[in-house]
């Protein structure tokens, strides 16, 4: 009798022994796609790719715009001259669009259950100073100007 | 004890002195304005205006750009011979920016203009170089 409610008390422990492995195993389990699943969700990954403006770091924004000359140059050099001065207006036009933003505004006109007018005009308007001309290149036509400007904190603390 | 005429020529050459480098080194204010359309990725229009202040301007001088003046006293002409690099130096001051663009049943026209504001600059004429510094 006694060996009996023994055997059965160390079987019992067992048994619970056991149940407790298999839940630390299902958790175990559980557990390794959800990490996963964190690690890559778009919703965690954001954050470290976009930049904040904080007052230990600075952000540099880098752009190319592009130009081209017009028809009526008189020499190489004219047109060069004259396309450039139209790329670094794009780039400035693209520095403003991210640092300010672009106001958009659309408009469809329908008729007879058909589009007989679609506009969309798009508006930039911004200060933009301290801005680089880091490298220009001129091919077939062409000006590519790449510019950069550093944004720091002070300047928007002012 | 020394008589009052004995320091007359001194003095007067002393004033003679500040006179002429005071002529020589003279700066002077200008109010310069810059802009250029850019029309479809082709510049389409640039106007430089440069006068002289008829009143006094308030401000330190920032960072200044020296011109070759080829012994020219214009400051227009002085400009032009150097425009590219008086270009190059005012986007770095700083530049307004105006972009429309529109696109109507997927045909698409942009216009973008860049101004430098009105801005009063110091300019120092030497003989041979202008210094010229906006005024901040």
């Amino acid at each position: 009798m006694k060996y009996s409610i023994f055997l059965s008390l160390l079987l019992s422990t067992s048994a619970l022994m056991a149940v407790e492995t298999i839940r630390d195993g299902n958790t175990q389990v559980m557990s390794e796609p959800t990490q996963k699943v964190i690690v890559d969700s778009p919703s965690v990954a954001c954050p470290e790719t976009e930049q904040l403006l904080t007052e230990e770091k600075n952000i540099r924004i880098s752009v190319t715009g592009q130009g081209v000359a017009p028809m009526n140059t008189t020499s190489p050099a004219q047109a060069y001259a004259l396309a450039k001065r139209a790329a670094i207006a794009d780039a400035y036009r693209m520095i403003a669009e991210k640092v300010k933003g672009v106001r958009v505004e659309g408009q469809d006109s329908i008729q007879n259950m058909m589009v007989k007018r679609s506009s969309i005009s798009t508006s930039v308007n911004a200060m933009v100073r301290n801005a680089n001309v880091v490298e220009t290149t001129f091919k077939e036509g062409l000006c590519e100007v790449e510019m950069e400007i550093t944004l720091s904190h002070s300047q928007f603390a002012r | 004890m020394r008589s009052r005429d004995g320091n007359y020529s001194f003095s007067l050459s002393v004033c003679t002195l500040i006179l002429f480098y005071s002529t020589l080194l003279s700066a002077d204010e200008y109010l310069i304005s810059y802009r250029y359309t850019v029309k479809d990725a082709t510049l389409y229009s640039e106007t430089l205006h440069v006068s002289k202040a008829m009143k006094k301007c308030s401000g330190i001088p920032q960072k200044e750009l020296v011109l070759d003046t080829n012994e020219q006293d214009d400051l227009k002409k002085i400009i032009s011979d150097n425009a590219e690099r008086f270009i190059a130096y005012i986007h770095n001051l700083a530049m307004h920016v105006k972009h429309n663009e529109t696109t109507i049943n997927s045909k698409n026209t942009f216009t973008t203009i860049l101004t430098l504001q009105t801005t009063c600059f110091k300019v120092d004429f030497n003989e041979n170089f202008a210094r010229i510094a906006p005024l901040k």
